[in-house]
């Protein structure tokens, strides 16, 4: 197999899901930070609830880091 | 003619020396094979071999570097925890302390109650500060643990069958599969793959993690190996090993916790759904 078209695929797989984990998590923490503006007294609670929502962001851009690990040294 | 013969040799020396410095320096700055040398610094080196009839015993560096930070917690406990006070009077005393308090207090955001959060405590918090003194490893040059496959598979194994075990044990079996079924029966099938993902999720994060910015660092060391790995290395070694840690003693706490609310959510429902309805019988 040529490992040039391999390297593409592995780099388009971390590219995309890292551009669109990015996005998400800039959305999300916005969206935090505006609520904990709007009510500074349960920030302490959106803090927490954020945390979970970026881990579970961050999960998608892991998962494709892995296959893209494995394209690259399992080929 | 003896006088061209100098001026000739004079004449080629710069030239010839020129291209032997540049083929020297070449030689200093070229990159091997990259990839060649990544792919030898993430190969598990075994250690020990035992032939143990049609089997063959393994261990790895991995399990090496596993058992020498259990040495070092079993070190770092010992001195914490030594000549304590009612009143905390020395610094380790509290630094230990605010470390159990910080945990009971996750214990209890997640919807435990005291008694539960001290209970949980103690397994969940030597797993996070396992996880987080393994991936430190990578700062003395010593590969992470969590590189191989193996270690974050058997963690996040061993925690979800904790989370499962504890939950049954503080809400009983009727509460545990109450907490399934809890705002529709038609969401069973969706919850227990729940559980067969909460492995995956949590190996894959920490294993893509580690994994990741080990080969990044190794790379580093090999273009760069001059101030920038230490600069780098700052974030994918320390920030991003204690990270890590945290994140895995957050979840496992948070799994346990789902389970004990939604059990208490489910038994609250069922009990104003009696009251109505016993209310409705005497009307």
């Amino acid at each position: 197999m040529d490992r040039g078209i391999i390297a593409l695929g592995a780099a388009l797989a971390i590219a995309i899901a890292a551009g669109a984990a990015a996005l998400a998590i800039g959305l999300a923490s916005g969206k935090a930070f505006e609520a904990s503006a709007r009510q500074p007294e349960i920030s302490g609670k959106i803090q927490a609830l954020l945390l979970t929502a970026i881990v579970f962001i961050e999960a998608t851009a892991i998962y494709a880091l892995v296959v893209s690990l494995l394209l690259i040294f399992a080929y | 003619m003896r006088s061209m013969f100098v001026r000739q040799a004079v004449l080629s020396f710069w030239p010839r020396f020129w291209s032997a410095f540049k083929e020297d320096m070449l030689e200093e700055i070229r990159i091997g094979d990259i990839g060649f040398e990544i792919e030898h610094a993430i190969a598990p080196r075994i250690l020990f071999r035992w032939p143990l009839g049609p089997f063959e015993f393994m261990i790895s560096d991995a399990v090496v570097v596993s058992w020498i930070m259990l040495a070092v917690i079993f070190v770092l406990a010992w001195l914490m925890g030594r000549k304590r006070d009612m009143i905390p009077q020395t610094g380790r005393q509290l630094i230990s302390e605010n470390l159990v308090d910080i945990l009971l207090k996750l214990c209890q955001n997640a919807g435990m109650s005291y008694e539960q959060a001290e209970t949980v405590v103690p397994f969940v918090g030597t797993i996070g500060i396992f996880i987080t003194l393994t991936n430190l490893s990578s700062l003395f040059k010593i590969p992470p643990p969590a590189k191989n496959p193996a270690f974050p598979i058997i963690l996040a194994l061993l925690t979800v069958a904790y989370v499962i075990a504890i939950s049954i044990h503080f809400v009983g079996l009727r509460g545990f599969w109450s907490s399934l079924i809890y705002p529709k029966a038609l969401l069973l099938p969706f919850k227990l793959l729940d559980f067969v993902i909460k492995p995956i999720s949590l190996s894959l994060r920490l294993f893509g993690n580690v994994f990741g910015a080990f080969i990044l660092m190794e790379f580093i060391y090999i273009i760069i190996p001059v101030l920038i790995p230490g600069v780098i290395g700052l974030w994918f070694d320390l920030a991003d090993g204690i990270l890590q840690g945290v994140i895995f003693t957050y979840l496992s706490v948070t799994y346990i916790g789902e389970i004990v609310e939604g059990a208490h959510e489910a038994a609250h429902a069922r009990q104003e759904r009696l009251q109505a309805h016993t209310a409705a019988k005497k009307a």
